[in-house]
């Protein structure tokens, strides 16, 4: 068991030429957490955790784990044990011999060594495939070799690359639940790499926001590191709002009308003004805003909490049975709104809808956040 | 399960067929015309593919036997053809062993590792493998009588000496092998030191168990090689005792006698071994030894 601590990392894998691929990277992450990397495809979460691994080197910072410095200690010394996005079983062997195959080579005793094996194979539901070799398995049960040949090593810290990635969504839930089992009963210190927002959402104590990298001179592109409601609630910046969340946040743009300290009055770019409970205090009347609004936070124009009315024209509805999504366009933005399931919408008519106070988000014109002052749930 | 296929598909199957038919004759016919030859009595180059009145003195000759002529004379074996086989065989195993030890690990450098040059460092080794041994055939000779001052053992006359010299021509392997290097995805070894592998250790019991495939066919390659070649070999032995096969066989062929009878049977002989170690080391040329190992 132990923690992991990263200090201003930066990473370029080929420096002075390319862009840098993570910049100021900082976390801390302590004994027996379960963080998540999220972030959109290129943005350097495989990259990240190759550097905790020690698969790559790092370009410049520290990287400690334990409460040591391990920038220059090779791979196996570290005491991770990761699955690799791309399984990276050994193909001539069997699956009992991959799961071992560690152990082996460090020469861990027969009996110990059996006996990590058994128990690993019969948590992960490997034990009738034990003699077969990779190429006879299915995609799942090879996901649950790379997890097994992991978990044999009794890692301090475990590392996950999109694990579930190439499972259908039954055996997803399945392994998805599995795996927090896993983690309460042995409570290593588990990082996890996912594009799945209810896998993020799910298994995570924090989540880690990453951003690629532009040119715009960013100083950092870890967006934000906390707790998944945090996240959810509470997000540092536009990125973070509009990645976490699913369908995506809408964004309105706008200018304040109106700054306060507890309620800030927003006239959008259509014309009509709104009022977020929003602590604007640093900013001033006329400046350009953004507001955000979450599809699942508007509501019916009788409820009591509809403070402001959003008026748009219907693209599509979607029914999904235990919920209807209404696809609107609101002065030439997509806007999209969660009803009740039913709710009728013809294509092409208008549509109100209402938006309360609280449900609402406000950035500056850099993407940075204005604190709010009330978090909003529907029901 | 066949497919099923239209008419104009089976037409070209068969047109197909016939022309792999006329290429593998093609092949073959030569083949079957030294056969012919070694089994044909005296010495001719000419004459019907079936031998009529055939005879095994050249085969007899060839194995070492005496035999008996026409006027009754015995007729010792002229040359050790057996020894000169064994010579072949040993010099064409070991320098296919240590080709493919060598070509191998360099292969493994430039696949794996960064160092600078490397680039440049392939592309010399192919290009300098562009010119023909026989250009260089006097430099070898140089280079090796240099080499018989200081160390005997490895210098002209030796057959150490001559495996040396085929030592030289690994380049093409190296690309080779390093192709198929790359194909194999490089989180496996990753992934082995992260169990604990030293990086000879994920070498060894990781990537060349994969590589078996490749390595088969690059040892029957050089040993082919070995066996068939005849300058290096040719300038750097001497003793009639140290000829490899490809060059005692010539010594049926002089000026004054062309034994085309003798020399046939020679040929079919060197033929033996290549045949055997290509029918051994089939069993290694499998495909599919890296299914299942990586996603996608
Ligand atoms: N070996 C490498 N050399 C140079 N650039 C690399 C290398 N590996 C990755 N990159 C670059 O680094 C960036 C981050 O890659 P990385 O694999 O970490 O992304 P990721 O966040 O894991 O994406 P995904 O979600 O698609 O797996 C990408 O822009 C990629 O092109
Ligand atoms: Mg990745």
């Amino acid at each position: 068991m132990a923690d992991v601590k990263i200090d201003h990392l930066v990473k370029n894998y080929n420096p002075g030429v390319a862009r840098d691929v993570l910049r100021d990277i900082n976390l801390d992450i302590k004994e027996g957490e379960f963080v998540v990397f999220v972030g959109p495809s290129g943005c350097g979460k495989s990259t990240l955790l190759r550097a905790i691994a020690g698969l790559d080197d790092i370009t410049s910072g520290d990287l400690y784990i334990g409460g040591k410095r391990m920038n220059d200690v090779p791979p196996v010394n570290r005491g991770v044990g990761m699955v690799f996005q791309s399984y990276a079983l050994y193909p001539h062997m069997t699956v009992r011999e991959n799961l071992a195959f560690g152990l082996k080579i460090k020469k861990v005793d027969k009996a110990i060594a059996k006996e990590r094996v058994a128990q690993a194979s019969a948590m992960l539901g490997l034990d009738s495939f034990l003699e077969r070799k990779p190429k006879a398995l299915s995609g799942g049960q090879r996901q649950r070799v790379a997890i097994g040949r992991a978990l044999v090593q009794h890692p301090d810290v475990f590392l996950l690359d999109e694990p579930l990635s190439n499972l259908d969504a039954a055996l997803r839930v399945k392994t998805r639940i599995e795996l927090a089992r896993m983690h309460q009963e042995r409570g290593s210190t588990t990082i996890y790499v996912t594009h799945d927002q209810v896998e993020a959402m799910t298994l995570a104590n924090k989540i880690v926001v990453l951003s690629p990298l532009t040119d715009d001179g960013a100083a950092s592109n870890l967006e934000q590191f906390g707790p998944p409601l945090d996240l959810y609630h509470a997000p540092a910046n536009r990125f973070v709002a509009g990645f976490i969340g699913s369908p995506k946040m809408n964004f309105l743009g706008g200018m304040i009308e109106e700054a306060g300290a507890q309620r800030t009055r927003i006239k959008l770019d259509t014309g009509v003004s709104l009022t977020a409970s929003v602590d604007s205090s640093r900013g001033r009347a006329g400046d350009k805003v953004e507001v955000g609004i979450r599809p699942e936070h508007t509501v019916l124009l009788d409820d009591p909490r509809a403070d402001n009315r959003i008026t748009g024209t219907v693209q599509v509805a979607e029914h999904l049975g235990a919920e209807t999504f209404v696809y609107l366009e609101v002065g030439g933005k997509d806007f999209t709104v969660k009803v009740r399931p039913e709710t009728p919408a013809v294509p092409q008519s208008q549509f109100d809808i209402g938006v309360p106070a609280d449900a609402c988000y406000l950035f500056d014109a850099k993407g940075q956040a204005f604190p709010r002052t009330a978090r909003f749930n529907r029901t | 399960m066949a497919m099923v296929e239209s008419k104009s598909v089976i037409y070209r199957k068969l047109a197909a067929h016939a022309f792999l038919w006329f290429f593998l004759a093609l092949i073959i016919f030569p083949l079957l015309m030294v056969i012919a030859i070694s089994f044909r009595t005296g010495n001719f180059a000419v004459g019907d593919i079936i031998p009529s009145n055939p005879t095994l003195d050249h085969w007899r000759l060839a194995l070492g036997m005496s035999i008996i002529d026409e006027a009754g004379r015995t007729i010792p074996p002229p040359f050790p053809v057996l020894l000169w086989l064994w010579n072949s065989v040993k010099v064409a195993v070991i320098s296919a062993i240590l080709i493919v030890a060598l070509s191998t690990t360099c292969a493994y450098a430039f696949a794996r590792l960064r160092f600078s040059g490397r680039s440049l460092l392939l592309k010399a080794m192919l290009i300098f493998q562009m010119f023909p041994a026989v250009l260089a055939l006097v430099a070898y000779y140089a280079l090796f009588s240099r080499i018989t001052e200081y160390f005997p053992p490895l210098g002209l006359n030796t057959h150490p000496g001559l495996i040396f010299a085929y030592l030289g021509g690994i380049a093409l392997h190296v690309w080779t092998i390093k192709g198929y290097f790359e194909t194999i995805d490089k989180s496996l070894e990753e992934s082995a030191m992260l169990d604990g592998a030293s990086p000879w250790q994920a070498f060894r019991l990781i990537l060349l168990p994969l590589s078996v495939p490749i390595l088969a066919v690059v040892f029957i390659l050089a040993f082919i090689t070995a066996i068939t070649e005849y300058p290096v070999a040719s300038i750097l032995l001497q003793d009639e005792a140290k000829l490899t096969l490809a060059v005692g066989s010539q010594y049926y062929l002089n000026p004054q006698e062309y034994k085309w009878g003798d020399f046939a049977a020679a040929a079919v002989m060197s033929g033996l071994p290549i045949t055997l170690v290509f029918l051994l080391a089939q069993r290694w040329l499998v495909g599919g030894l890296t299914a299942g190992g990586v996603k996608g």
